[in-house]
Protein backbone atom coordinates (compact mmCIF):
# COMPACT_ATOMS: atom_id res chain seq x y z
CA UNK A 1 0.00 0.00 0.00
CA UNK A 2 1.37 3.39 -0.96
CA UNK A 3 2.07 5.94 1.75
CA UNK A 4 -0.55 8.56 2.49
CA UNK A 5 0.67 12.10 1.69
CA UNK A 6 0.60 14.76 4.41
CA UNK A 7 -3.03 15.81 4.78
CA UNK A 8 -2.33 19.35 6.04
CA UNK A 9 -0.03 20.00 3.07
CA UNK A 10 -2.70 18.68 0.68
CA UNK A 11 -5.37 21.00 2.08
CA UNK A 12 -2.94 23.92 1.88
CA UNK A 13 -2.13 23.13 -1.76
CA UNK A 14 -5.81 23.02 -2.69
CA UNK A 15 -6.97 26.14 -0.84
CA UNK A 16 -7.64 29.27 -2.92
CA UNK A 17 -5.33 32.29 -3.06
CA UNK A 18 -7.84 34.54 -1.27
CA UNK A 19 -10.18 33.45 1.48
CA UNK A 20 -12.84 35.47 3.27
CA UNK A 21 -14.44 34.12 6.42
CA UNK A 22 -17.93 35.39 5.69
CA UNK A 23 -17.76 34.23 2.06
CA UNK A 24 -16.60 30.80 3.22
CA UNK A 25 -19.60 30.62 5.57
CA UNK A 26 -21.98 31.53 2.77
CA UNK A 27 -20.35 29.10 0.35
CA UNK A 28 -20.47 26.36 2.97
CA UNK A 29 -24.18 26.98 3.46
CA UNK A 30 -24.78 26.90 -0.29
CA UNK A 31 -22.75 23.73 -0.71
CA UNK A 32 -24.45 22.02 2.22
CA UNK A 33 -27.86 22.75 0.71
CA UNK A 34 -26.96 21.26 -2.66
CA UNK A 35 -24.56 18.36 -2.23
CA UNK A 36 -24.45 16.63 -5.59
CA UNK A 37 -23.44 12.98 -5.26
CA UNK A 38 -21.70 11.01 -7.95
CA UNK A 39 -23.87 8.36 -9.63
CA UNK A 40 -21.73 5.54 -8.53
CA UNK A 41 -22.61 2.25 -6.87
CA UNK A 42 -20.22 -0.61 -6.30
CA UNK A 43 -22.36 -3.28 -4.64
CA UNK A 44 -25.54 -3.91 -2.67
CA UNK A 45 -25.26 -0.67 -0.63
CA UNK A 46 -26.00 1.12 -3.90
CA UNK A 47 -29.50 -0.39 -3.81
CA UNK A 48 -30.09 1.36 -0.49
CA UNK A 49 -28.58 4.52 -2.00
CA UNK A 50 -31.09 4.31 -4.88
CA UNK A 51 -33.88 3.79 -2.37
CA UNK A 52 -32.70 6.89 -0.51
CA UNK A 53 -32.88 8.86 -3.75
CA UNK A 54 -36.32 7.54 -4.72
CA UNK A 55 -39.66 8.91 -3.61
CA UNK A 56 -40.19 6.97 -0.37
CA UNK A 57 -37.12 8.33 1.41
CA UNK A 58 -36.71 11.32 -0.91
CA UNK A 59 -33.17 12.58 -0.56
CA UNK A 60 -34.38 15.65 -2.49
CA UNK A 61 -35.74 17.04 0.78
CA UNK A 62 -32.12 17.65 1.78
CA UNK A 63 -30.90 18.89 -1.59
CA UNK A 64 -28.71 15.89 -2.31
CA UNK A 65 -30.81 14.18 -4.98
CA UNK A 66 -28.97 15.47 -8.04
CA UNK A 67 -26.86 12.41 -8.78
CA UNK A 68 -24.37 13.54 -11.39
CA UNK A 69 -23.10 11.07 -13.98
CA UNK A 70 -19.85 12.98 -14.40
CA UNK A 71 -17.30 13.26 -11.59
CA UNK A 72 -16.47 16.77 -12.78
CA UNK A 73 -19.91 17.96 -11.69
CA UNK A 74 -20.17 16.00 -8.45
CA UNK A 75 -19.42 17.26 -4.94
CA UNK A 76 -19.61 14.12 -2.87
CA UNK A 77 -18.67 10.56 -3.70
CA UNK A 78 -20.81 8.02 -1.88
CA UNK A 79 -18.70 4.87 -1.91
CA UNK A 80 -21.58 2.40 -1.73
CA UNK A 81 -20.21 -1.10 -1.64
CA UNK A 82 -17.22 -3.38 -1.76
CA UNK A 83 -14.11 -2.00 -3.44
CA UNK A 84 -12.34 -4.78 -5.23
CA UNK A 85 -8.67 -4.37 -5.93
CA UNK A 86 -9.56 -4.57 -9.59
CA UNK A 87 -12.04 -1.71 -9.19
CA UNK A 88 -9.81 0.46 -7.01
CA UNK A 89 -7.94 2.20 -9.90
CA UNK A 90 -11.27 3.24 -11.42
CA UNK A 91 -12.50 4.59 -8.07
CA UNK A 92 -9.26 6.50 -7.66
CA UNK A 93 -9.58 7.95 -11.16
CA UNK A 94 -13.11 9.13 -10.38
CA UNK A 95 -11.87 10.70 -7.15
CA UNK A 96 -9.12 12.49 -9.07
CA UNK A 97 -11.60 13.81 -11.59
CA UNK A 98 -13.88 15.32 -8.97
CA UNK A 99 -13.12 18.99 -8.45
CA UNK A 100 -12.44 20.68 -5.15
CA UNK A 101 -14.16 21.01 -2.79
CA UNK A 102 -14.99 17.32 -2.73
CA UNK A 103 -16.11 14.98 0.00
CA UNK A 104 -16.32 11.24 0.40
CA UNK A 105 -18.92 9.23 2.28
CA UNK A 106 -17.97 5.63 3.03
CA UNK A 107 -21.33 3.83 3.05
CA UNK A 108 -21.53 0.40 4.60
CA UNK A 109 -19.10 -1.93 6.29
CA UNK A 110 -17.30 -2.90 3.07
CA UNK A 111 -16.39 0.70 2.30
CA UNK A 112 -15.41 1.28 5.93
CA UNK A 113 -13.21 -1.72 6.56
CA UNK A 114 -13.81 -4.46 4.01
CA UNK A 115 -16.77 -5.80 5.97
CA UNK A 116 -17.38 -9.53 5.71
CA UNK A 117 -14.61 -9.93 3.15
CA UNK A 118 -11.79 -9.58 5.68
CA UNK A 119 -10.23 -12.92 6.51
CA UNK A 120 -6.68 -14.24 6.60
CA UNK A 121 -5.30 -14.62 3.12
CA UNK A 122 -7.92 -12.58 1.28
CA UNK A 123 -6.43 -10.99 -1.80
CA UNK A 124 -9.28 -9.35 -3.69
CA UNK A 125 -10.84 -6.60 -1.60
CA UNK A 126 -9.51 -3.21 -0.49
CA UNK A 127 -10.11 -3.17 3.26
CA UNK A 128 -11.73 0.22 3.57
CA UNK A 129 -11.93 3.12 1.12
CA UNK A 130 -9.80 5.24 3.49
CA UNK A 131 -6.88 3.16 2.24
CA UNK A 132 -7.36 4.96 -1.11
CA UNK A 133 -8.28 8.53 -0.20
CA UNK A 134 -9.50 10.57 2.80
CA UNK A 135 -13.08 9.93 3.95
CA UNK A 136 -15.33 12.51 5.62
CA UNK A 137 -18.29 10.48 6.87
CA UNK A 138 -18.52 6.79 7.71
CA UNK A 139 -21.96 5.18 7.71
CA UNK A 140 -21.97 1.75 9.38
CA UNK A 141 -24.41 -0.96 8.37
CA UNK A 142 -24.58 -3.98 6.11
CA UNK A 143 -26.15 -2.34 4.24
CA UNK A 144 -27.13 0.88 6.04
CA UNK A 145 -30.78 1.81 5.75
CA UNK A 146 -31.66 4.82 3.58
CA UNK A 147 -32.31 6.82 6.74
CA UNK A 148 -28.72 6.13 7.75
CA UNK A 149 -27.46 7.51 4.43
CA UNK A 150 -29.63 10.59 4.89
CA UNK A 151 -28.18 10.99 8.38
CA UNK A 152 -24.69 10.66 6.90
CA UNK A 153 -25.42 13.45 4.44
CA UNK A 154 -26.76 15.57 7.29
CA UNK A 155 -23.52 14.89 9.18
CA UNK A 156 -21.60 16.07 6.13
CA UNK A 157 -23.73 19.22 6.03
CA UNK A 158 -22.86 19.72 9.68
CA UNK A 159 -19.21 19.42 8.77
CA UNK A 160 -19.60 22.08 6.06
CA UNK A 161 -21.64 24.65 7.95
CA UNK A 162 -20.66 23.93 11.54
CA UNK A 163 -24.27 23.64 12.65
CA UNK A 164 -27.11 21.20 12.18
CA UNK A 165 -30.00 22.23 10.01
CA UNK A 166 -32.37 19.45 11.05
CA UNK A 167 -33.35 18.07 14.44
CA UNK A 168 -31.58 14.94 15.53
CA UNK A 169 -33.75 11.85 15.78
CA UNK A 170 -33.34 9.93 19.02
CA UNK A 171 -33.03 6.18 18.49
CA UNK A 172 -35.95 4.35 20.08
CA UNK B 1 -15.09 69.13 -30.50
CA UNK B 2 -17.80 70.63 -28.31
CA UNK B 3 -18.61 69.63 -24.76
CA UNK B 4 -21.67 67.48 -25.57
CA UNK B 5 -19.92 65.08 -27.92
CA UNK B 6 -16.96 64.88 -25.55
CA UNK B 7 -19.30 63.86 -22.71
CA UNK B 8 -20.89 61.23 -24.97
CA UNK B 9 -17.45 59.86 -25.76
CA UNK B 10 -16.76 59.57 -22.03
CA UNK B 11 -20.02 57.64 -21.63
CA UNK B 12 -19.02 55.37 -24.47
CA UNK B 13 -15.61 54.80 -22.94
CA UNK B 14 -17.15 54.04 -19.54
CA UNK B 15 -19.57 51.55 -21.06
CA UNK B 16 -16.76 49.88 -22.95
CA UNK B 17 -14.69 49.65 -19.78
CA UNK B 18 -17.64 48.23 -17.83
CA UNK B 19 -18.23 45.65 -20.55
CA UNK B 20 -14.58 44.64 -20.47
CA UNK B 21 -14.71 44.34 -16.68
CA UNK B 22 -17.88 42.29 -16.92
CA UNK B 23 -16.14 39.90 -19.32
CA UNK B 24 -12.73 39.69 -17.64
CA UNK B 25 -13.77 40.18 -14.00
CA UNK B 26 -15.07 36.63 -13.49
CA UNK B 27 -11.72 35.25 -14.66
CA UNK B 28 -9.91 37.30 -12.01
CA UNK B 29 -12.44 36.38 -9.29
CA UNK B 30 -12.21 32.71 -10.18
CA UNK B 31 -8.42 32.85 -10.20
CA UNK B 32 -8.39 34.31 -6.70
CA UNK B 33 -11.23 32.37 -5.08
CA UNK B 34 -11.18 28.94 -6.75
CA UNK B 35 -9.27 26.00 -5.28
CA UNK B 36 -5.93 25.83 -7.02
CA UNK B 37 -5.92 22.09 -7.57
CA UNK B 38 -7.82 18.98 -6.69
CA UNK B 39 -6.57 16.24 -4.38
CA UNK B 40 -4.91 13.43 -6.28
CA UNK B 41 -4.57 9.71 -5.84
CA UNK B 42 -3.54 8.53 -9.29
CA UNK B 43 -2.97 11.86 -11.13
CA UNK B 44 -5.73 11.22 -13.64
CA UNK B 45 -7.68 14.48 -13.34
CA UNK B 46 -7.04 15.31 -16.98
CA UNK B 47 -8.14 11.94 -18.32
CA UNK B 48 -10.93 12.75 -20.76
CA UNK B 49 -13.02 9.63 -20.13
CA UNK B 50 -15.21 10.12 -17.06
CA UNK B 51 -16.15 6.53 -16.24
CA UNK B 52 -12.93 5.65 -14.42
CA UNK B 53 -11.69 3.19 -17.02
CA UNK B 54 -8.54 3.89 -18.98
CA UNK B 55 -9.40 4.70 -22.58
CA UNK B 56 -8.14 2.31 -25.25
CA UNK B 57 -6.15 4.28 -27.81
CA UNK B 58 -6.41 7.93 -28.73
CA UNK B 59 -9.46 9.98 -29.70
CA UNK B 60 -7.44 11.56 -32.54
CA UNK B 61 -7.71 8.77 -35.06
CA UNK B 62 -8.23 8.71 -38.83
CA UNK B 63 -11.93 8.44 -39.39
CA UNK B 64 -13.54 6.85 -42.42
CA UNK B 65 -15.90 9.32 -44.11
CA UNK B 66 -17.93 6.66 -45.92
CA UNK B 67 -20.61 9.10 -47.09
CA UNK B 68 -18.36 11.07 -49.44
CA UNK B 69 -19.50 8.87 -52.34
CA UNK B 70 -23.12 9.85 -51.72
CA UNK B 71 -22.05 13.50 -51.62
CA UNK B 72 -20.30 13.02 -54.98
CA UNK B 73 -23.40 11.40 -56.49
CA UNK B 74 -25.50 14.26 -55.17
CA UNK B 75 -23.20 16.70 -56.96
CA UNK B 76 -23.32 14.67 -60.17
CA UNK B 77 -27.09 14.28 -60.36
CA UNK B 78 -28.70 17.12 -58.41
CA UNK B 79 -26.28 20.05 -58.29
CA UNK B 80 -25.37 19.38 -61.90
CA UNK B 81 -28.99 19.76 -62.99
CA UNK B 82 -29.40 22.81 -60.81
CA UNK B 83 -26.63 24.60 -62.71
CA UNK B 84 -28.07 23.50 -66.04
CA UNK B 85 -31.44 25.23 -65.49
CA UNK B 86 -30.15 28.67 -66.64
CA UNK B 87 -28.66 26.96 -69.69
CA UNK B 88 -32.02 25.39 -70.47
CA UNK B 89 -33.66 28.84 -70.34
CA UNK B 90 -31.41 30.27 -73.08
CA UNK B 91 -30.79 27.09 -75.07
CA UNK B 92 -33.24 27.85 -77.90
CA UNK B 93 -32.31 31.49 -78.31
CA UNK B 94 -30.18 32.51 -81.30
CA UNK B 95 -27.42 34.05 -79.13
CA UNK B 96 -26.63 30.57 -77.79
CA UNK B 97 -23.58 29.86 -79.90
CA UNK B 98 -21.06 27.13 -80.52
CA UNK B 99 -18.73 28.42 -77.79
CA UNK B 100 -21.51 28.23 -75.20
CA UNK B 101 -22.26 24.69 -76.23
CA UNK B 102 -18.60 23.75 -75.83
CA UNK B 103 -18.59 25.23 -72.34
CA UNK B 104 -21.73 23.27 -71.48
CA UNK B 105 -20.19 20.06 -72.79
CA UNK B 106 -17.03 20.71 -70.75
CA UNK B 107 -19.07 21.29 -67.56
CA UNK B 108 -21.22 18.20 -67.98
CA UNK B 109 -18.21 16.15 -69.14
CA UNK B 110 -16.16 16.91 -66.06
CA UNK B 111 -19.10 16.21 -63.79
CA UNK B 112 -19.83 12.90 -65.51
CA UNK B 113 -16.36 11.77 -64.46
CA UNK B 114 -17.88 11.68 -60.96
CA UNK B 115 -20.38 9.09 -62.15
CA UNK B 116 -17.59 7.07 -63.72
CA UNK B 117 -15.63 7.24 -60.47
CA UNK B 118 -18.62 6.14 -58.39
CA UNK B 119 -19.33 3.39 -60.89
CA UNK B 120 -15.80 2.05 -60.50
CA UNK B 121 -16.23 2.20 -56.71
CA UNK B 122 -19.26 -0.09 -57.10
CA UNK B 123 -21.86 2.23 -55.65
CA UNK B 124 -24.48 1.36 -58.27
CA UNK B 125 -24.38 -2.35 -57.51
CA UNK B 126 -27.08 -3.65 -55.19
CA UNK B 127 -25.54 -6.45 -53.15
CA UNK B 128 -27.03 -8.34 -50.29
CA UNK B 129 -25.02 -8.35 -47.10
CA UNK B 130 -23.68 -11.92 -46.84
CA UNK B 131 -23.51 -11.65 -43.02
CA UNK B 132 -27.13 -10.52 -42.70
CA UNK B 133 -29.51 -13.19 -41.35
CA UNK B 134 -32.16 -12.18 -43.92
CA UNK B 135 -30.00 -12.93 -46.96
Amino acid sequence: METQPDLAQLVKDCSPILRFGLLDDWLGLARANSLWPLTFGLACCAIEMMAAGASRFDLARFGAEVFRPSPRQADVMIVAGTINKKMAPAVKTLYDQMLEPKWVIAMGNCAISGGPFVFPGQYAVVEGVDKLFPVDVFIPGCPPRPEALIEGILQLEEKLTGKRRWPKVKPE
Amino acid sequence: MDDTSCGELIYLFAFGLAGLGFALGPFAVVYLLAPRQTRQTAHKTRQAIECGMDPIGDAWIRYSAVYYLYALIFVAFAVDVLYLIPVALVYNEPRFGMRDFAELALFVGILSLVIVYAWRKGIFEWKRNPTSPNS
